[in-house]
């Protein structure tokens, strides 16, 4: 089989996989289904992550000998941009990014992660911690003698998930542990989102926990486990903006003003372009840069290339959904349209795990390593 | 006659370097301006004497024949080693009309010509009042006898100064229904009474931009190409595979490269603000890097681009132009100083590459039209 012949059946591969997650939401309602869900409270639906599980979404990036589909982040892309498209509640991008990349680099026999793989448990991630500014702040959770104690900050998904993975600082050095959700002496504060989801602020105090590997292992997974989850973020960004761009685009060739569609002036269809135009450019950088991530070891090189992801990624929806708002005139700025759910998710989206402007920075500072280290 | 399309991409790419980093002449490597003829006639001749003139054109005329793969590598090695194009209107333009709509006796006598350079071409298009609007253009040709007479004037024609032939288009039925139906393509001598050449000096202090004046300038009839009021359409069709060139990322990834060197010399880098620009630049060229190689793969499997090749165009003069804006800023009180800054060892012309950056928003379709096009042909909007 030749290089093209190969690269070719990849692509199908992809095609397939994205028509399948497509389809799945769509029948299940689309942006609705979640405008009902953040309307009903927030929170996700138990049966869609059963529906998603079975369609083998995350097990995507999973070894196929730990029980996945062993293909890697390009194709985890591909659902995370879907998953954008229909602003999703379900946290795709989290489990597979960070619970399973932890758990598949950490503890790869682990009987965990066929569960989470088959959609049984959700787990959380919580690793960052708040100081007293109010920002992030050097790890202080301790681990001892199976108990918890400390604090943890900006936990995605920590209201719904049956448990939760918290790095920690144990005896003799980093640990991974897992913690049931209600487990006594753990208190969840819920931080409301723009978005309508929740992020979590957890409180240990003498929490019972399962250690699940220790040792300088863990930072090294957590660092690779968030640039993962930095890269697919980026692209639950693009499939979010292209479809918001959709949905701009589909009102200005309808609203009507001055006896014409508001898309026949020149200036609207300008800006239409620059937004087509910014969208092409991110998903074509986001899935380089996703595929590069694939077929390279360097964690340096990894996190420069999650950094490039993440700061492209976010400076286009933050661009897409407010002109989207912008071309959608007065109803853009009422909660019955669409178009405001996207800014929202959007929103919530760009701060977590880093903006444009911290990616941005990280890059420069990788790549000036790289040539330092040349 | 070598095959060159059933090499494989890496050797043939091989190929290429080595011939264009060996044997093109250093001091004409990355040359800031476009060269007369004579300061480059020597390297013309040794890409003669290897048949490697015309690279797109087929073999049976004197071309390399390469496919679109084999052809974007070989433009991309010709960018990497800074190797000038050299005066390749008549091997990019005309040629290429030629060998699709031409005589017989056109191709024998015009082809060899150009790879020679006997002939030295330039395009004859904009006029005063017709630039986006192209199909508004007024220059008239009118039979008379054996002959065309034309009258009328072009305008922005690169090197006419330095040119033997022009290729043009011209009215030559003023009574269509469509402006876009009277336009014939027409070829003509440049040395001859009723042609007259005046150079424009551009904001760099350039001058190869030309006015040309026609006053009952004369061509015999066998120099028009193709059918007569056809000229519009095969102008067009020849745009289609050159419209990814004007996209590609080599003109933005030199000055990138000029900027970071001249930065760090000065020192730029030392402000967060500056390097948090430079790090958008940067992005910016990768990212639209990673667009180009979309519709390359395109090009390579075969398929012909459509309309939404448009938009590397507009992305990447625009990321050219910050670019050579940053340098600006990153010389700070030199920023308006004419000719090269010092920079360690090196001298970096700052306001060269400026005004470099500035006219390619215009050219080739001005990033207003190119949106124009986008919004109709791929977007769908109406009006």
């Amino acid at each position: 089989m030749t290089q093209t012949d190969m690269e070719s059946e990849n692509q199908e591969e992809l095609r397939l996989l994205r028509e399948s997650v497509r389809t799945l939401f769509d029948r299940a309602g689309g942006v609705g289904r979640s405008r009902k869900l953040r309307d009903s409270g927030g929170g996700w639906d138990g049966e869609m992550i059963r529906e998603l599980a079975e369609a083998g979404v995350f097990g995507v990036a999973v070894p196929e000998e730990n029980g996945g589909l062993g293909m890697g982040l390009a194709a985890c892309g591909v659902i995370a941009e879907e998953v954008g498209r229909v602003l999703a509640p379900e946290p795709v991008v989290a489990t597979v990014g960070l619970s399973l990349g932890l758990l598949r680099r950490l503890c790869p026999d682990h009987d965990m992660i066929g569960r989470l793989i088959g959609g049984d448990t959700v787990l959380a991630t919580a690793w960052q911690e708040r100081g007293p500014n109010g920002g992030p702040a050097e790890e202080n959770c301790r681990y001892a003698d199976g108990k918890l104690t400390g604090n943890k900050a900006w936990v995605v998904g920590a209201a719904e998930a049956q448990g939760f993975l918290v790095l920690a600082k144990g005896n003799t050095g980093p640990v991974l542990v897992m913690v049931e959700a209600g487990a006594d002496g753990l208190s969840v504060e819920k931080l409301t989102q723009a978005d309508g989801s929740t992020m979590g602020e957890l409180s240990f105090a003498g929490t019972p926990a399962e250690e699940m590997a220790g040792g300088v292992a863990v930072p090294d997974a957590l660092d690779e486990a968030v640039n993962d989850t930095a890269a697919l973020a980026a692209a639950e960004l693009v499939g979010l903006s292209e479809r918001a761009f959709e949905t701009a685009l589909e009102y200005i060739k309808t609203r009507e003003q001055f006896d014409k569609p508001i898309g026949s002036f020149q200036v609207i269809q300008h800006r239409a372009v620059d937004l087509h135009v910014t969208c092409e450019v991110a998903q074509a950088g986001v899935r380089e840069a996703l595929a590069l991530m694939d077929s390279e070891s360097d964690p340096k090189v990894r996190a420069r290339l999650a950094s490039r992801a993440k700061a492209r990624a976010v400076t286009t929806a933050k661009k897409i959904t407010r002109d989207a708002i912008q071309l959608h005139g007065a109803v853009g700025y009422t909660d019955e349209f669409d178009i405001g759910l996207y800014l929202n998710r959007a929103l919530v989206l760009s701060a977590w795990l880093g903006d444009d402007a911290y990616h941005r920075r990280l890059w420069f500072d990788a790549r000036e390593g790289e040539g330092a280290a040349q | 006659m070598t095959d060159w399309n059933a090499m494989g991409d890496a050797e043939f790419r091989k190929e290429a370097r080595e011939f264009f980093e060996t044997e093109y002449p250093e001091d004409l490597r990355h040359l800031p301006h476009r060269p007369k003829f004579a300061e480059i006639e020597h390297w013309h001749r040794k890409l003669h004497a290897k048949g490697w003139v015309a690279p797109a054109w087929p073999a049976e005329y004197g071309g390399m024949g390469l496919n679109a793969a084999k052809l974007l590598i070989f433009y991309e090695e010709q960018q990497r080693w800074g190797v000038n194009r050299g005066r390749d209107m008549g091997v990019q333009m005309v040629g290429p009309l030629i060998i699709k709509f031409g005589t017989q006796a056109q191709k024998d006598y015009w082809l060899p010509r150009i790879l020679s350079c006997e002939d030295i071409w330039c395009q004859g298009y904009s006029e005063p009042g017709a630039g986006s609007d192209l199909a508004n253009l007024r220059t008239r040709a009118e039979l008379d006898g054996d002959d065309f007479v034309i009258n009328g004037q072009k305008i922005w024609t690169t090197m006419a100064h330095d040119a033997t032939h022009i290729f043009m288009l011209v009215r030559t039925d003023s009574d269509a229904p469509k402006k876009q139906q009277g336009i014939s393509f027409l070829l003509a001598p440049m040395d001859q009474p009723g042609v007259e050449v005046r150079t424009i000096t551009t904001l760099s202090g350039e001058t190869e931009f030309c006015e040309v004046f026609f006053d009952n300038a004369r061509t015999p009839r066998e120099n028009l190409v193709g059918e007569l009021n056809k000229g519009w359409t095969m102008a067009k069709a020849l745009l289609s595979f050159e419209r990814i060139f004007i996209g590609a990322p080599n003109l933005a990834q030199n000055a990138l490269g000029q900027l970071e060197s001249f930065a760090r010399g000065r020192g730029a880098f030392d402000d967060p603000a500056f390097r948090d620009r430079f790090a958008q630049a940067a992005l910016d060229v990768e990212d639209h890097a990673a667009l180009y190689a979309r519709f390359a793969d395109q090009l390579k499997r075969g398929e012909t681009l459509g309309a939404d090749v448009s938009m590397l165009k507009i992305w990447v003069t625009e990321c050219f132009q910050r670019i050579t804006e940053l340098m600006i800023e990153a010389a700070g009180p030199d920023g308006g100083t004419v000719g090269p800054l010092q920079v360690g060892n090196v001298g970096v012309d700052v306001l060269a590459s400026f005004y470099k950056a500035r006219p390619t928003t215009i050219y080739g379709g001005s990033n207003e039209i190119q949106r124009n096009i986008l919004s109709k042909a791929v977007l769908g909007l109406p009006g």
